[in-house]
């Protein structure tokens, strides 16, 4: 059967490139099944006036009326906006812009996406691997809703951090110590001690995968819909 | 709250009953059917894995990650789902350093979610999802805390952790085999030691395994599978077909697992009514 591909438009916002080098590793897998709109792959302005899916990468600079309404347009212009990374979905390492930094950033305060326009789904990661893309876009094709509903949740929450999962389940008595979080810390922020995680502050970038990999955790929040 | 029917027993394929066909593996496993060793051995012979990872109870409730590679290592770690959850971190190493590249574990509910999620979406560079060919979760009604629970059981009856055998649930009593002798406890008394993080979980059966594996009263001698995918439901239909198996229908059963995982969903319920 021949299928349509869905037009993908990718924009990138405050960010270290990360993310964007994940989704252009990821292409190759998905030119079947996706048309990306990708800057690096293109002169001048996107290709379309209507997307399937948005892709969105980097925070949003609250001191750039310009960016907001960049983003006011995608929401318009794609059907789905979907949060690709820590800074897109919950703010991760741009939460500790100072302004005036050098080389950058210039400003203050960056914020998650969602924090602008209502997001459809937030793929934490800090980056996430292409890999992650590859199994999003097959779920998401698939219409897997059950699959996909944590990042469908955790479109709905700002931030999520080592700090939260401390406070939320740590702290609560809710660990059963089974190490998930540990494991899935991208910085090595997260120990095991007297068989509980705790923190090294300064370690933790805020990336939040932690939070969702923690299996009470993500039930919690895929249960309830609302962070404790 | 939270929409219940759907957290339940998640999407299945097919519910049965099993039995290992195995004299030495009935021989050994007396609680249930023995059908999740059998199932690995017939894993691990015909090369669908090259090794299988569990928990293996080492002194007391303490839990160490270990791996199988044949009928007689399996047979060791296996028949124990009272086994403490060892850290996730330790399970990578133990596969890391047995270089293995496709892996059957059997765990609890909650690290089948994790290892489930990491799977079907790998979000870090490090995950070995792609290691990992079967996720085998047990019924799991809640693991113990047990440094109380351990000195709970030697100041209220005198039994040490280093002389507990075994451990088996009860229609109403938890086993505490102990040298030699069988301690009752009531569940209602042993309940009272659980996680609090398992208090709150809603998973009885595992959602994210390939099969999930337990018991039912009404079915003495039988294991349940619930097979959740066509990969989990293979891997029992070929362990059948050659003969590992025995192997009937389950779906008479379904109420009663359904009874159990309404009981854990009432209780998280109740739990999290209390806590947040």
């Amino acid at each position: 059967m021949l299928m349509e591909k869905l037009k993908v438009l990718h924009v990138d916002f405050a960010g270290c490139e990360g993310c964007n080098v994940s989704i252009i590793r990821a292409y190759p897998k998905l030119m079947n099944e996706i048309e990306l709109d990708i800057s690096y792959l293109r002169d001048g302005p996107p290709k379309y006036d209507e997307y399937d899916v948005a892709l969105i990468t980097g925070g949003a600079c609250m001191n750039e009326p310009r960016i907001l309404e960049e983003l006011r347009e995608i929401r318009e212009k794609a059907k789905v906006i979907v949060a690709f990374g820590s800074c897109a979905s919950l703010g991760g390492i741009l939460r500790f812009a100072r302004g005036g930094q050098e080389p950058r950033p210039d400003h203050r305060n960056f914020q998650p996406i969602n924090s602008v326009i209502p997001v459809d789904y937030s793929i934490p990661g800090c980056p996430p691997t292409p890999q992650m893309l590859q199994s999003f876009f097959k779920f998401f094709m698939a219409g897997n809703e059950s699959r996909l509903r944590l990042f469908k949740v955790t479109a709905g929450l700002k931030k999520l951090s080592g700090f939260d999962l401390i406070d939320d389940i740590v702290l609560t008595g809710l660990c059963i110590g089974c190490g998930a979080c540990e494991l899935s810390c991208p910085t090595g922020a997260i120990r095991l001690v007297e068989k509980r995680p705790t923190i090294i502050q300064e370690r933790c970038i805020r990336c939040g995968t932690c939070y969702i990999r923690c299996p009470r955790a993500s039930q919690l929040i895929c249960l309830g819909g609302e962070k404790p | 709250m939270m929409p219940i029917g759907e957290n339940l027993l998640g999407q299945f394929r097919g519910v049965y009953l099993a039995r290992a066909k195995d004299e030495e593996i009935l021989k050994r496993k007396v609680a249930s059917g023995g059908a999740v060793t059998a199932l690995l051995c017939y894993a691990l012979d015909k090369g669908l894995v090259d090794g299988v990872v569990t928990s293996k109870r080492v002194k007391g409730f303490e839990g160490k990650a270990v791996v199988a590679r044949n009928k007689e290592e399996l047979l060791e770690a296996a028949g124990n789902s009272w086994s403490i959850v060892p850290f996730a971190a330790r399970i990578k190493a133990k596969i890391e350093e047995e270089d293995l590249k496709e892996v059957a574990i059997v765990c609890l509910p909650c690290q089948a979610q994790f290892f489930g999620q990491m799977r079907d979406f790998p979000i870090l560079e490090t995950d070995f999802g792609n290691r990992i060919k079967y996720i085998i979760s047990l019924f799991c009604m809640g693991t113990f805390a047990f440094e109380a629970f351990l000195n709970y059981l030697r100041v209220r009856y005198g039994v040490r952790a280093e002389n507990i055998k075994n451990i088996r649930l009860g229609r109403e009593f938890l086993e505490v085999h102990h040298n030699g002798t069988v301690l009752a406890i009531p569940l209602k008394e042993a309940f009272s030691y659980l996680q609090t993080g398992c208090l709150v979980c809603t998973d009885y059966t595992g959602l994210w395994s390939d099969v999930s594996a337990g018991f039912v009263e009404s079915e003495p001698g039988w294991t349940v599978l619930i097979t959740r995918n066509a990969r989990g439901e293979e891997l029992v239909k070929g362990a059948e077909k050659e003969g590992y198996i025995e192997l009937r229908d389950g779906s008479h059963v379904l109420g009663d697992i359904l009874k159990r995982a309404r009981e854990k969903v009432a209780r998280a319920q109740r739990n999290m009514a209390q806590l947040f």
